[in-house]
């Protein structure tokens, strides 16, 4: 049994990002990382191996800087990296999902781990897509995970607390921001990854029909400066400031 | 923000992706673990036992060395290794440094087969603690004199005498000591607990108060036989592991210098006085143009001579303007960078001063900023001036 692990690699969420004509400058961005969510993904996939999986797939589909995602996914465990190249700078999420579920199918793995969301497009929709294409059964938000022969137990946050979840056959998990403690890879685990071949793959050579995009990215705009704060000092302006909250925030 | 450290002449790409690696998550560990909790390590006084441990698990330690359990990496990416490092403290970089040039080192080159196999494996992993004792009481700048002695009794060694200022003494499990056994200096390794051996800390320090520093003392210390590094005899041996890590200390003054001049750039850009932020006063530039230039020339030539320490064409002098030069230069910018910062400058929210104070030990220890000066002289000149007789 394998388990894969889909990653994302987005600008680093502390990384400055500004627009240029009517899209975001990639240029400007200093540091790319592998998306949040997607990372507690990667790290219990790690945690799955060590009880017992066979083989950890990391997967990605985007530009060449991605396969950094999958070389750090291998400093920390993965056993094979399959990337799937591409320059597009938007994918409609149908496509992205077709390519990537081709991908799995491709790695073998009846077990398919993710992010909840993307850090960059928060669309949601990667891990569900892939779960119906491929005709697995999906788990969303779930913060821990653990195999007991062949079942799955996963805990999830729902409506009314934790809930426990236990899955017998292929399944998509998506993955929430949970207490585990991400593990930091060491310098052995980065000498064996540079080792470690990176199928690169075109979309081309998937040999998957992919049909015309139904969405596609328009423009991306900065959000609106926020206004400067307002300072009051004093007693005297303790009746201008509660009229403020009262009717400009609206708060009291 | 995320930390962007002063790389004005793009060094980042001529390293390599692993290089970046590694160095990356140094950095990140300093992040999360290091300037979190820095202050109130110096507060109190200690090296707390988790930075061991983390810095044995990220597989570090006796970066450059192969073999025996060691990470076997470029010099590169060992300078590097301390530039992060000492990004967080001069204190955690002292750790390491110790560890891996001046314990591990000599024991990877002068020991025993039996001696790399006990110790070095325990050592790259954190799970032994090593420190080097070489300077004596009266004995500081000029170690060929010193007076510690080990005698051969036959079945064991018997060491007399006293080391100090030793950092890691007193948490260490073994001491690579340099003592004279029959008028010549030669390793030997004393493990914590040997008869006759103790290792009281000395206290008080203004400087690197993150890192321990010790006596160590033995009083007719028994050592077995078969704990002399076997392969080198005279000042060859100290002074081969002080290139090492005066080598790595070329680097981490750069990172002290990065964090001094990060905080002064931004202090400088948010700070008002005269109605304008203090950045736009053409003196403040002035300064700040200055640290930009000297950690970019600093940068250069630590990463110039981690390719000369890779293809093995470098020679001692190199490491000594390095290691002179960028201690000096972080010093100053450390100085410069707590003027800027005002009177905020000696709070502990602000690295600069503990950067500050930091620097002045690292200029003083691994042979002073002096005695670099004098392996340049003699050098230059070919005439030796450490001592008046010829
Ligand atoms: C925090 C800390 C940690 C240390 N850790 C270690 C350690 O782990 N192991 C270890 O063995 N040692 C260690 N040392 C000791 C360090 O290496 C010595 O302090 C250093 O070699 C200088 O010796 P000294 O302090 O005796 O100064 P001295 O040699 O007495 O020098 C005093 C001054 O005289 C100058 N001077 C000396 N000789 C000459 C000369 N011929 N010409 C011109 N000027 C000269 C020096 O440049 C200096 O300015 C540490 C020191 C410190 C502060």
């Amino acid at each position: 049994m394998g388990v894969a692990v889909l990653l994302k690699q987005v600008p680093d969420t502390t990384a400055k990002i500004s627009v240029s004509g009517s899209r975001v400058d990639e240029s400007a961005i200093t540091k790319w990382s592998i998306s949040p969510y997607d990372e507690y993904a990667l790290e219990s996939a790690i945690a799955l191996k060590e009880s017992g999986v066979d083989e950890l797939v990391a997967i990605t589909c985007g530009p060449q800087r991605a396969s950094k995602c999958l070389t750090e996914a291998a400093s920390v465990g993965a056993d094979r990296l399959i990337h799937i190249l591409t320059d597009a700078d938007f994918m409609d999420s149908c496509t992205l999902q077709s390519i990537l579920s081709s991908a799995i199918q491709r790695s073998g793995c009846d077990i398919v781990l993710c992010g909840k969301q993307a850090a960059d497009t928060n669309s949601g929709s990667t891990g569900p897509g892939v779960a119906s294409l491929l005709g697995y059964s999906c788990v969303g938000s779930v913060t821990e995970i653990s195999m007991d022969g062949s079942k799955i137990s996963a805990t999830r946050l729902g409506n009314t607390g934790l809930e426990k979840i236990e899955v017998g056959g292929p399944c998509v998990f998506t993955f929430d921001k949970g207490e585990v403690e991400l593990r930091r890879p060491n310098v052995r685990g980065i000498m064996m990854a540079k080792k470690k071949p990176i199928e690169s793959i075109g979309i081309e050579e998937l040999g998957i029909e992919i049909g015309s995009p139904k969405t596609s990215l328009k423009s991306h705009v900065s959000p609106p400066e926020k206004p400067p704060g307002q300072k009051f000092e004093g007693a005297g302006s303790i009746e201008i400031v509660v009229s403020k909250l009262r009717d400009e925030a609206n708060v009291i | 923000m995320a930390y962007e450290a002063l790389d004005f002449y793009d060094i980042d790409s001529l390293l390599t992706d692993e290089e970046r690696m590694i160095r990356d998550v140094v950095r990140d560990w300093v992040e999360e673990r290091i300037l979190p909790n820095i202050e109130d390590a110096c507060r109190e006084g200690v090296f707390p036992d988790e930075w061991r441990a983390d810095i044995g698990e990220m597989g570090i330690l006796g970066a450059p060395l192969k073999g025996y359990g060691c990470p076997g990496l470029s010099y590169t990416a060992y300078g590097l290794i301390c530039q992060e490092l000492e990004r967080g403290d001069s204190g955690v970089r002292s750790f390491a440094s110790v560890q891996g040039s001046l314990v591990m080192y000599p024991i990877w080159d002068f020991g025993s087969e039996e001696q790399k196999e006990k110790y070095l494996p325990r050592m790259a992993s954190g799970e032994l603690v090593g420190c080097f004792g070489l300077t004596e009481p009266d004995y500081g700048s000029n170690p060929g004199d010193m007076i510690t002695k080990a005698e051969d009794k036959g079945d064991y060694f018997l060491l007399n005498g006293a080391k100090m200022w030793i950092t890691n003494g007193t948490i260490a499990d073994l001491a690579v000591v340099w003592a004279k056994l029959d008028g010549v200096i030669r390793g030997f390794i004393v493990e914590k607990g040997d008869e006759g051996f103790t290792a009281p800390e000395m206290k008080g320090k203004h400087s690197l108060k993150a890192s321990i520093t010790s006596e160590l003392v033995f009083q007719d210390c028994k050592i077995p036989k078969d704990r002399i590094l076997p392969d080198v005899k005279g000042l060859r041996g100290p002074f081969s592991c002080l290139n090492n890590a005066r080598f790595g200390i070329s680097w981490g003054a750069v990172g002290a210098a990065q964090s001094c001049f990060n905080s002064a750039k931004e202090y400088a850009l948010s700070r008002i006085q005269f109605g304008h932020p203090i950045a736009s006063f053409q003196l403040v530039q002035n300064k700040l143009s200055w640290m930009l230039r000297e950690i970019t020339k600093g940068q250069l030539l630590a990463y110039h001579l981690g390719k000369k320490k890779d293809d093995g064409t470098w020679i001692p002098e190199q490491i000594s303007l390095a290691k002179m030069n960028n201690v000096d230069m972080a010093l100053e910018i450390a100085r410069m960078s707590r003027d800027i910062h005002g009177a905020n400058g000696i709070l502990d929210e602000y690295p600069v001063m503990r950067h500050m104070a930091n620097l002045e030990s690292v200029k003083t220890y691994e042979g002073t900023h002096d005695i670099h000066n004098l392996i340049l002289g003699r050098h230059i000149t070919g005439i030796q001036s450490f001592t008046r007789e010829p």
